[in-house]
């Protein structure tokens, strides 16, 4: 017997709805509300959205109009206010996550840390594009080519085969531990090539700026505010996609148990 | 092109970007919702 009660969350009813007796196979089963309404994100949700979305506004007024233009290489800079912090989360939140979400998925087995890593490499994946498209077209007019083969720029483009090859493994599997576990591993060891391209200006002859040094920033100080605040919203950005997609993630599982549990009944 | 049409270029992508992804998730944000729909008319027929 099945019974159904309004109003409640999705998630949690879900879940209620899968231990009441989809493990069984028979006898009694709970399912508690499946109500369309619960799906609903929270208020909290709503307001890192629109704070995520507004600073990344007000990142580009600095970028476009407030930062003074640069003496040397013109408008054309101004690309680097979104393309750096764009690197920044791809290849440091996000791929560390992957990376962190991969090692304890495999010492705890808890397919949620495996979610995380998905949703986390997807995130990376689409910072990376962006950061390698600003790239050339910033380079176009700096240094008259699109594309050199450049360490820096070789291995960004080799992170991006791999965590693209990342999330492809991952949609070649149905999610389960099986998945799970494969893309941990892979997740570990593509992780690797994240400090290559840290230090590959440092390692190799490089053309690629080198923005950061051992005395700090080289940068005019209003150039500097507005990169650490687009630096700031493109990272508020990223959190806010990453809990949406998390989210996300673990509502289809969960409809997914409720599924096979709506076909034993 | 101009350093003007590269900048315009370059927020293009930006925005492309951002805003292609933040519709796919908008859309199976919806792809779920109807699902979590389905399953509750599902389960109410089977009550």
């Amino acid at each position: 017997m099945t019974t159904v009660s309004r109003g409640s969350s999705v998630e949690h009813d879900t879940q209620a709805a899968v231990a009441g007796g989809g493990s069984s196979g028979g006898g009694a089963t709970t399912a508690t509300a499946v109500h369309p309404t619960g799906a609903e994100r929270p208020l909290w949700l709503d307001v890192l959205g629109v704070a995520a979305i507004a600073s990344v506004l007000v990142a580009l007024y600095g970028a476009i109009i407030w930062a003074p233009t640069e003496a040397v290489m013109g408008h054309v800079q101004r690309i680097f206010y979104f393309h750096m912090p764009s690197a920044w989360v791809a290849l440091g939140p996000a791929f560390t996550i992957v990376f962190i979400c991969s090692i304890v998925y495999l010492v705890k087995k808890d397919l949620r840390y495996d979610r995380i890593a998905g949703a986390s490499a997807e995130l990376g994946v689409l910072f990376t594009t962006i950061t390698l498209l600003t790239g050339p077209l910033w380079a176009k007019p700096i240094w008259g080519a699109y594309w050199t083969w450049d360490p820096r720029l070789t291995t960004t483009l080799v992170l991006w085969f791999i965590y693209v090859a990342y999330l492809m493994l991952r949609s070649s599997i149905t999610e389960g531990h099986r998945r799970a576990r494969l893309s941990a591993v892979f997740g570990i060891v593509g992780w690797i090539d994240v400090p290559i391209v840290f230090m590959s200006i440092r390692w190799w002859r490089t053309i690629h700026p080198t923005l950061v040094t051992g005395e700090g920033m080289n940068l005019d100080s209003s150039m500097q505010a507005v990169l650490v605040f687009a630096l700031g919203a493109i990272s508020l950005l990223y959190v806010y996609l990453l809990v949406v997609r998390v989210r996300q993630l673990d509502m289809g599982s969960r409809i997914d148990r409720l599924r096979q549990q709506s076909h034993l009944r | 092109m101009n350093e003007l049409g590269f900048l315009f270029a370059g927020y293009a992508v930006v925005w492309v970007a951002l805003g292609g992804y933040m519709l796919a998730v908008g859309r199976r944000q919806s792809t779920l919702r109807r699902e979590i729909a389905r399953l509750e008319q599902e389960f109410r027929t089977g009550e």
